[in-house]
């Protein structure tokens, strides 16, 4: 579980192995006019409100995280900030214990260059982000702590449209700060209200990223009540970040599965596995371990492919001899999996699902056993099943019999002579399950399709910057109308 | 000594007394009044204010509440079970910087499991059970919850029963006993589709009945459609799976003409 933050971190790294030659002195310069340039980008995203170019700034910070060095911060520290302002001191501070002196002469120079202009909030916010990357980096988390307490309680203050992307990336790194040093619970209350502000200034990002955060804390303490009622009672919307979403369907895909909603888990955490990016390894990994367990617990069997990803096979082995055990349908080997992997079982947190699995297995066992024999006594099932009880025959009978109310087996049970019955299986085709699994099919392939689609279209705005509110206002007036015509005149054919 | 919570204690006293005597309408009233007693400490949840009395306060409150819930389980009100126990709740979960763990935590604990299995409430069942640390599952209590509800799901249910001669304390058996009504019903709606028909003497033993004419009472009162005749019991044989010869069109035209303007979509 912990694994899976700084993987899904590493996707919006495009070169995630910076060569390890890459000194301090070498790169400083280059690391530095990058830093500039990134900086330029973000005040014409500031001044033209285009928070586009602000998300490309992010990206390219990602990418320089490893050549990151505590001479180079401070010098851009200097060149970014106002020498000397109060922001200044406090972000130096964190930097001052390996300070790099090799690159003073730049700091001077730059500070020189740079006169007072720079005292926009975005570039601001932008360093705190940057000096907390460090900190993390570098493992100093109290630290790291410390900071980006600051920076959220500056963030409070403002209340601009273009600090949304940076506030989204502060956020995501004042929790993840806080889970390190494991006091997650205390930061709870701050979330919530943080969320409540992005909610009441239309930060969709903000709160898609805090909600998740919050999924997170509440599942770290294993509060799935908790977790469910908010994630219910949250305004939901379209997703804005990919990989925030994958994170949304993973966090629901555990709670749905805790609160045996399996079908809908299944749904949630497959979703989640296709749609994170390849790079995130360690989350996808989870997720995929989640769906096999519910794929399990729902009757059905994942195919070995699931288990033979590239770099998965190792992590999903555990899961790979329990999925067998529940295929067979041996209690005895089904017992034996569970405490030789007890340990990984429990670390992952699925432990108490695969107490869950036991009943699957004595259902699959007494399915096998069914389409097997025509007849069989109750004692053999009993044997053939290793239920271990004082009182065999009578389990495997009450057993039995619940199955078949279940519809897990086509049987009766002739208690005088003691033994089971199995029916004919009929013919499937002659029923309308056929016709139900193309329709669900169907279903899918179209809505892939219309996802597809409507992941296609233009961001709203961005191609249209100069029309005028009014003219807006009025194309909108439009389309409405005609959605609504359309929507009419669908109703009008049935 | 602070005045408000020596109050209390003596309060708390004379409830503990009456407890004890079982009387039980003397012990609701002085619970009400202590209840409201109770939020005048400000150290309590949720504001859990820093106060020289905090360790007290929470003890004797966390002890009040314990009471009610077993208070509860003797009245064998099960909303008011529900009650205390979501107030006794927080002490279990957040308290435990201040106060040292109650030795009736697991037990209190275990019982709300066991209520939450015999209203059939599964999935809160799960939820609370997650919140468990590993070691608690090895408590007798809890473990013995977590080990009905696995032989409930499997079907065991002779298993189920016998767990009645096993209750790991005392206030367990007033759900044990609950448990098994709810376990014949289950046993009932098994054997209707399982079995073709049943001796009386099969079907009492089954069912968990001594005398023919219980049994005879509950076929009358829970299950009208079952027939006794010739030292039988024949269950109705009115769910016949057929293969369906009819053909569901409206549901086929629905489906055909959602394709259609699908389809017509993409084109």
């Amino acid at each position: 579980m912990t694994t899976d933050v700084p993987v899904l971190e590493d996707v919006e790294m495009k070169e995630p192995q910076a060569p390890p030659s890459n000194s301090a002195t070498s790169a400083g310069p280059s690391t530095l006019q990058h830093l500039k340039e990134i900086v330029a980008l973000i005040e014409t995203g500031a001044y033209a409100k285009e928070i586009r170019r602000i998300v490309r700034a992010v990206r390219l910070t990602i990418v320089l995280r490893k050549k990151l060095t505590s001479g180079v911060i401070s010098a851009f520290l200097g060149y970014a900030l106002v020498p000397g302002s109060e922001v200044h001191s406090r972000l130096s501070s964190y930097l001052s214990k390996e300070d790099n002196h090799d690159m003073d002469v730049d700091t001077a120079t730059s500070a020189a260059q740079a006169p007072a202009k720079h005292a926009l909030p975005e570039l601001e916010i932008y360093c705190y982000l940057l000096v907390l990357i460090f900190l993390i980096d570098k493992k100093r988390y109290e630290e790291a702590k410390a900071c980006s307490s600051a920076s959220i309680a500056r963030l409070k203050i403002l209340n601009r449209r273009t600090v949304d992307v940076l506030a989204a990336r502060l956020y995501f790194y004042y929790s993840y700060s806080h889970e390190l040093t494991n006091s997650l619970a205390e930061i709870r209350g701050n979330l919530l209200a943080l969320h409540r502000l992005a909610t009441l200034r239309r930060d969709e990002l903000g709160q898609e990223t805090l909600l998740n955060l919050l999924l997170r804390n509440y599942l770290h303490y294993n509060l799935y009540d908790q977790a469910e009622k908010l994630r219910s009672k949250a305004p939901r919307f379209e997703a804005h970040s990919n990989q925030q979403f994958c994170r949304y369907l993973f966090y629901h895909g555990k709670i749905m599965t805790i609160q045996l909603e399996y079908t809908d888990a299944k749904e949630s955490l497959l979703q989640a596995a296709r749609k994170a990016p390849l790079r995130a390894q360690g989350f996808r990994i989870q997720c995929n371990k989640w769906a096999i367990i519910v794929r399990l617990l729902l009757g059905e069997i994942p195919e070995r492919t699931v288990f033979m990803q590239k770099g998965m096979k190792k992590a999903l082995t555990p899961y790979f001899e329990l999925t067998n055990a529940v295929r067979i349908g041996d209690l005895e080997l089904f017992r034996a999996v569970a405490d030789k992997y007890a340990g990984t079982f429990s670390q992952d947190r699925t432990h108490n699902l695969i107490v869950r699995l036991r009943h699957n297995v004595i259902r699959t066992g007494l399915r096998n056993i069914s389409i097997s024999y025509s007849r069989i006594s109750l004692a053999d099932v009993a044997k053939k099943l290793r239920l271990d009880s004082p009182n065999p025959v009578a389990d495997a009978e009450s057993i039995v019999a619940k199955a078949i109310r279940d519809g897990a087996i086509d049987a009766t049970i002739d208690h005088a002579g003691g033994w089971m019955v199995s029916k004919e299986t009929g013919d499937v085709y002659s029923t309308n399950e056929p016709q139900a699994a193309f329709n669900s099919r169907i279903a899918f392939c179209l809505n892939v399709h219309n996802e597809a689609v409507r992941a296609l279209r233009f961001p709203p705005n961005s191609h249209k910057e100069k029309e005028s509110s009014e003219k807006r206002r009025e194309r909108q007036q439009q389309v409405e109308e005609l959605a609504k015509h359309i929507a009419e005149e669908d109703d009008e054919e049935f | 000594m602070d005045p408000r919570l020596t109050e209390v204690t003596q309060l708390f006293g004379r409830f503990k007394a009456a407890f004890v005597r079982s009387d039980f309408s003397s012990c609701d009233k002085l619970l009400s009044q202590l209840k409201v007693l109770l939020t005048k400490f400000p150290s309590l949840p949720p504001s859990f204010q820093e106060s020289p009395n905090a360790i007290q306060e929470l003890t004797i409150a966390r002890d009040i509440y314990e009471h009610a819930v077993v208070l509860s389980v003797k009245t064998e009100d099960q909303d008011a079970f529900e009650r205390d126990f979501f107030q006794l709740k927080p002490y279990y979960t957040d308290t435990s910087g201040i106060i040292p763990p109650s030795p009736q935590e697991y037990p209190i604990l275990g019982l709300n499991l066991l209520r939450l299995l015999v209203q059939n409430r599964i999935a809160e069942f799960h939820t609370e059970l997650e919140l468990l640390p590993t070691s608690a599952l090895e408590n007798p209590c809890i473990k013995y919850a977590v080990e009905l509800e696995q032989s409930f799901m499997e079907g065991a249910y002779n298993r189920v029963l016998s767990a009645r001669q096993a209750v790991p304390h005392e206030s367990y058996v007033y759900f044990m006993d609950l448990l098994a009504k709810t376990v014949r019903d289950e046993i009932a709606g098994c054997s209707e589709k399982a079995y073709d028909h049943l001796s009386i003497a099969d079907a009492k033993k089954i069912l968990m009945f001594s005398l023919d004419q219980d049994l005879a009472t509950y076929i009358s009162e829970e299950r009208p459609e079952w027939e006794i005749r010739s030292g039988c019991v024949f269950f109705q044989k009115a769910r016949e799976s057929a293969p369906s010869k009819e053909i569901p069109s409206l549901q086929l035209i629905n489906q055909t003409l959602s394709y259609a303007r699908e389809l017509e979509r993409i084109v």
